[in-house]
This record gives C-alpha cells, structure tokens and sequence, in this order.
C-alpha cells in the first residue's frame, strides 16, 4: 500500500508527540504536555522548515527562561513592577515579531518568559525548576519531532526548492514576453493580473524554502549566498519590470518602433537570456552567451518630440537598459551556481539600506494593543476574585494576543469557532475517553490516534492555524500526567476562560483606535498622503538634510511611505464590501494599486533628483520645478485632509497647465543654450528627471479618477462592526 | 421574611441546571444578553441606523449591560 505525503506527515507528528509524552511520563517530568506543544507547533511540510522552526523555539525559549528568571530575581516582593518589565518586554518582543524576519523567535522568546513568569512568579521557591523544565521539555519535543522527520519517510526541502525556482523563472520570462506586448498594444491584461499574482505567490515560497533548504539540503546551503543573491535579483527585476509597465501610459500617442530603430533586437535579446536563465536551471548548459546590444535613439525622430513625450521616452529606454543590466548579471550568477561558467566573484552593488532607525507606527500600536492586553487581564486577575483560568487567563490572553495584534487584520471573533470546536472535542476526549484507559499501553495509541486525526484533517499550510488550535486545545485540556485526574470543571473553567480573554482582546480593537478594516483603510490613506506631503514639500530638500532630527524625520517619512500600500493591500482584502454599497473589491484594489504606482514613481523621482544636472538649465527651469514640487506638495497636503480626492479634473488641468508653461520655458532655454554647454549625458538626466515629475504628477491624478465613483459617505458614517 | 417583590424582584435568583450542570443565573443573563446585543447590532447596521450613534462600541457595551440586567432582573431572576 502506497501512503500519501499528508498520511505519512500526519504519522510522523502522532508518532513524535507520543514518543515525547512517552519519555516525558517515564522521567516523572511534571507539565509532559509542554513536550507535546513543542511537537505540535514546530511540525512542518519538511525536514528543513522544521529544523529552523524548532531552532527559533528553542533559542527562544532559552532566552525567555534568562530573561524570566531575572525577572522574578529582581522583583520578588513587588507585583507591579514586575509587571511594568514584563509587559515592557513582552512588548518588545511584539514589536521584533512584525519584523522581516525570525518573527517565530521573537514570539518564542516574547510568550515562553510569560508562561514561566506567571507559572514560577508565585511560587519563587521552584521559580528555577519550572524554567529548566520548561527548557527541557521543549528541548525534548524538538529532538523527538527532528529525529522522527530526518528517519522516518524524510521529506527534504532542495527537490521543491529547485522546482519553485524553475517556475518562478519562467513566470518572469512570461511577464516579461506579456509586458511587452501590451507595451506594442498586443497584451491580454487578464493574463497579466494572474501572471503578477502568480510571481508574488512564487516568489514569497522561493524565499521560505531558501530558508528550509539552507538547512537541510547541502547543495544549497553550500551556494547560499549564490542563491540569496538570486533572491535579491529576482525581486529586483520584479520591481523593474513593474515600472517599466507603469510607464506604458505615457507612451501611448508614440511611435516606439520609430524612435527605438533596435528595441526587436533589443528585447529579442532580453527574452533570450531568461530562455536560457530557464534552460540553465533545469540543469542544460546555455546554447549562447548574452550579447551586448545598445538600445539607441533615433535622433532625428526624437527631436521631433515635445519634450514631455520625449521625456516619458526617456523613462522607458532608462527601465529597459536596466533590465537589460539585470538579465546581465542574473545570467552570470546561474552560471556560477550551475558551474557552466568560472566561478564569479559578483560584489554586491545595492545601496545598503539607511541605518538610522526608524519605528514603525503600526507595529508600535501592535505593542501598545500587547501592553493593554497584558495589563487588562493581570488586573483581573488580581481584582476579580476566582477569576476562570487563574494565571492561565493571563498567559491565554497573552499569547493570543500577541498572535492578533500582530496580525491586526485578523479579528477576534474569527477565532471563536476554531477554538470552540477545539475545546469541544478534547473536552469530548477528556470526559468520555480518557477515564476508561490505565497505563501508557492504552493512552499511548489514544495520543496517536488524535493526533493524527487532527493533522490529517487540517494538513494543508493554510490550514496551519486550526491544526495548531487543535492540538494545543487537546495537549491542554488532557493534561496528561502520571498523576492523571478527571474534573468536569477544569473543562468548564477552560471553556469560560476563553470568552474573557476574547472580551479582553475585543476591547483592543476599539481602544486606542478602531481596527475595522474600512476604518483603518481610511486612516492609512491619510499617513499617506500626510508623509508624501512631507516628502514633497518644498523645504525638504534631501540635499539640504544637515542635522540627525531631520535626516531621521525623513527616513521615517520615506519608509512608512513605500510599506503603507503593502498593508493597505492586506487590509483592502478584509473590508466588509456587502454592508458599503457602491464599492467593489476591483475599485479598492485598484486604490491600491494607484498608490503603490505613486509610490513606485516617487521613488523613482528621488532616485533621478540625485543624478547631476546641467547648470543652465537648473537656472533656467529651477523656478518652474519649484512651482512643480510645491503643486504636488498641495495635492498631497489636500489629500491628507480628504483622501477622497473629488477634485481629478482640476488636478489635470492643473498638471496640463503647468506642463504647457515648462514646454516654452524650456524650448527658450534650450534655444539659449550652446552645444558645449549642453553634454547628452546632461539632457539624459534632465529628461529623466522631467519624465519622473510628471509620472508622479499622472499618478495622483489616476488615483484621484480611482476614487471618484466610490460611495465614500458609507465608509465615513458610524456603523457598528 | 423578605419580601422580594417589594425591592421590585420578581423571582428569587436560582441557578439554572443543564445536564445536571448547574449555571449561575448571571452567567444565563449575560449570554442571552450577548445574542441580544448581537442581534440589535444587526438591526441597527441593516436599517442604517447605526449611522446615528457617536461611537457604536460603546453602545453595544452600554446595550449589553442593559439587557443583561433587565434579563437578569426580569427573567431569569440574576
């Protein structure tokens, strides 16, 4: 009999958290069932993925058991104050989990110091025993899940790896080949749509099972920093081809063929070196090596162009030279990585990242939500006399809570049936099942036979939440021990327990501001344009930056402003569209997709404002551009007021006036200006830096069309959620 | 003896047995009180209602208290 992968995974966890309750009742180890929360939470898809997790868990632990241990040592005899640290670095913590990165560790390190604080802070005398018992159990979880995963039916990370790069390279190829037919006008943009959601989806499970396979696939890790490199290449050509297609719009009343006599060869070109970025991956040596081809202008057609259109011109030809300059260097790292070329030494050319710290408001209002919590649930604990749960209504409330208010998105009131459903049917096992059973011989197969179950039903990933609800629900409510006692109220008192901390938790999502999505929509849509008003008003001029207050305001300012349309994203996806009538999921997304163009395009302008620019026409022009800033800076400053622009037709005649005053000033100053005083270098970097303003310009008005046919008075207006 | 009915208490309080289970009358009020508000809520928001209160939070919390001393006053004797 042939099993499935999601029978032999589900054997696998049954047989690692029987294993670990097994040892743990046979060493007489009191809370066995914090070896079975270590099984149930660190069981992943593959060796690998399992592997880091169980790292994170029990690095995590560690620290918590130090960081917890020092605590009730430093605060013995006062409960306040040791409150006031705990929380403080709980909420520290929350704050690390909304990061990048290892966010598992910090939830590890976060929740672990409040289950020992909260288990030990009363009992200070065997404060000692529960840490290590608690690191010892962990550890002992772990190793039983690992030993199980890398003998019994081992799944490696490098085979899915492999195929998710193949696939993702050849989702870029198919982008690439789409985009360039709806740059000649020759494009399906459904296709395009999937193509892009299909690359975001591809390329979030390439970075989680770089991760995994680093870790147990040696061939990977030995290349590792080949592959991040590819990573890093790999997103960036996302984002080039991303605004390259955004540039599209203003090509339209061009003659590109024209103008770009070699753009056939060019991207000919182009297509063939992902064909055989494609063709290396599966494992074939290249047919050719890359060509070097010029993408050249037309001259004579060109001047022939306004110089707005030939500025737009500009901006298309500077993104396909650079995807040209990608390609390049995407080649050449395959071929390093599959050994058909020599080995390269490619130094890493990205501008590393400001390292001025800037905090993140919204992960600062996770902490402040943890913080609440915390406190809200220690008080009643100590207030409420026999409050349901004790000190467990404490450590429920705060371990959920830290999942939630990391997850804002998420309301509490989703949890509810997961968790119901949960407490139910462990209740059912602990009441009717478990008191016919006597030594480990019976209870052994019990554990199995859940356990299994309960990952066999709920085995896809996204499935991951009630799987692990499901298994902490039974690890709980059983509390297994040698000791073993049945008591129809330890499952009442559970059941009632959930209801407050829920209530607890409900109370964040009001306090201190509502987290009803299409509340907070709104709220995000005015940081928005609050921070590009910032950024684009006249006194802030990067070039001007002198003391650190500044440089950090607009770091800060830069920052929120390029992740705010990611999380608008995430939260345009939970707005309630059935209780807003005359809205739709296509007009919200396309809001977002409107700022994250705005966004693209700003950035862009930021980058070609550093670029060196001819003297003469930084004289001729300087007031025109800041007459230009200052517009966009009103604009934005309007927006920020009333994100609900209203106003898309003033905004167009605005910019078209504007643009036409610039046209004659320019044509004058040009006409003044000699040859010498003019270098090509010069006019390519003065028609980049035009194109830019006006791309952001017609970005804010296509936002202001996207938001002119929704009915905005039913997301301002009170409505209970 | 207490006359109950004189302080306005129609029943004495007494728990409530479900499978042998005995619940506290408080703990009877206040879910019902919850599926009231719940229900109320939903009148409000499908009627456009809603629109008309400062903060709806607060007034469901403020509801909820109500109904769960009227049910607990009136009803089932909390």
């Amino acid at each position: 009999m042939i099993l499935t992968t999601r029978t032999k995974e589900s054997i696998k966890t049954a047989l690692a958290m029987t294993t670990a309750y097994g040892i743990a009742l046979s060493m007489d180890w009191d809370n066995p069932y914090w070896a079975g929360f270590s099984v149930a939470f660190i069981s992943l898809a593959t060796v690998g993925q399992s592997f880091n997790k169980g790292a994170m868990r029990m690095l995590g632990t560690l620290i918590a058991v130090v960081v917890a241990l020092t605590l009730i040592g430093l605060f013995p005899q006062d409960r306040w104050l040791f409150m006031v640290f705990l929380s403080a670095y709980v909420g520290f913590c929350t704050y690390m989990m909304g990061g990048a990165r290892v966010q598992y560790f910090w939830f590890v390190c976060g929740f672990v110091s409040v289950i020992i604080c909260l288990d030990a802070g009363p009992d200070p005398v065997n404060a000692f025993n529960t840490a290590i018992l608690r690191a010892q159990e962990t550890g002992l979880g772990i190793l039983a899940y690992s030993l199980i995963s890398v003998f019994i039916w081992p799944q490696h990370s490098g085979k899915d790896f492999y195929a998710i790069v193949s696939k993702l390279a050849a989702t870029q190829q198919q982008l690439f080949q789409h985009s360039l037919g709806l740059m000649r006008g020759k494009a399906d943009s459904e296709v395009l749509k999937d193509l892009k959601l299909n690359e975001i989806q591809e390329q979030a499970r390439f970075g989680q099972l770089l991760d995994a396979a680093e870790s147990d696939t040696y061939e990977v890790r030995e290349l590792r920093r080949q592959w991040r490199r590819y990573q890093k290449q790999s997103i960036e050509l996302t984002e080039t081809m991303e605004r390259w297609r955004e540039s599209f719009a203003d090509l339209q009343a061009l003659e590109i063929q024209h103008l770009l006599p070699n753009l056939t060869v060019f991207t000919a070109e182009l297509d063939e070196r992902l064909a055989q970025i494609n063709r290396m991956i599966e494992n074939q040596a290249p047919d050719r090596q890359p060509l070097t081809v010029d993408l050249e202008l037309n001259e004579v057609n060109v001047r022939k162009l306004s110089h707005f259109h030939r500025a737009a011109l500009e901006t298309t030809r500077a993104r396909l030279q650079q995807l040209e300059r990608l390609t390049q260097s995407q080649f050449d790292n395959i071929c390093d990585i599959k050994g058909f070329g020599r080995a390269i030494d490619i130094v890493d050319t990205a501008t590393p990242a400001s390292n001025i710290f800037v905090f993140d408001p919204d992960r600062m209002l996770s902490v402040i939500r943890i913080i609440i919590i915390m406190w809200l649930a220690y008080l009643i604990l100590i207030y409420v006399d026999s409050i349901p749960g004790g000190t467990s209504f404490v450590i429920t409330a705060s371990v959920l809570g830290m999942i939630i208010v990391t997850n804002p998105q998420v309301s509490v009131t989703q949890l509810i049936v997961p968790i119901a459903g949960s407490v139910a049917f462990a209740s059912f096992i602990y009441i009717f099942v478990m008191p016919q059973l006597s030594s480990f011989l019976s209870l052994g197969p019990l554990i199995f036979a859940v356990t299994f179950i309960i990952c066999y039903l709920y085995a896809e990933p996204q499935q991951g939440m009630s799987r692990a609800l499901g298994l902490a629900m039974f690890v709980t409510i059983a509390s297994i021990s040698n000791q073993q006692t049945y008591s129809f109220i330890s499952v009442a008192i559970t059941s009632l327990m959930f209801p407050l901390v829920f209530l607890v938790i409900l109370i964040t999502s009001y306090v201190p501001v509502s987290l009803r999505p299409d509340q907070a929509f709104l709220r995000l849509l005015h940081r928005y344009f609050r921070n590009g008003e910032y950024l684009f008003s006249s006194d802030v001029d990067s070039k001007k930056q002198s003391t650190f207050i500044d440089r950090w305001r607009r770091a800060y300012y830069v920052r929120d402003l390029v992740t705010l349309p990611r999380k608008l994203g995430s939260w345009a996806s939970h707005i309630n569209i059935k209780v807003l009538p005359g809205t739709s999921a296509e007009k919200v997304q396309s809001i977002v997709t409107s700022l994250q163009v705005i966004d693209n395009r700003a950035q862009a302008l930021h980058e070609t404002h550093n670029c060196p620019q001819a003297e003469i026409l930084i004289r001729g022009l300087s007031e025109d551009i800041k007459t230009w800033r200052k517009a966009l800076a009103r604009a934005f400053q309007n927006l920020s007021k009333d994100p609900v622009a209203r106003k898309a037709d003033v905004f167009r005649n605005k910019l078209n006036e504007i643009m036409e005053h610039m046209e004659q000033c320019i044509e004058d100053t040009l006409n003044q200006a000699d040859e010498e005083q003019l270098t090509a270098q010069d006019s390519e970097n003065f028609y980049a830096l035009l194109g830019a303003y006006r791309a952001v310009s017609e970005a804010v008005i296509d936002y202001a069309y996207s938001t002119e046919d929704i009915d905005w008075v039913r997301w301002q207006e009170a409505r209970f959620a | 003896m207490i006359d109950y009915q004189e302080y306005g208490v129609q029943q004495l309080p007494h728990e409530f047995a479900i499978g042998g289970v005995y619940m506290p009358p408080l703990l009877v009020a206040g879910f019902l009180a919850a599926l009231l508000t719940v229900l109320t809520a939903y009148l409000l928001n499908r009627y456009r209602l809603s629109r008309y209160f400062f903060y709806p939070p607060l007034v469901s919390l403020s509801m909820m208290v109500i109904y769960t001393v009227f049910i607990g006053t009136y009803i089932v004797g909390a």
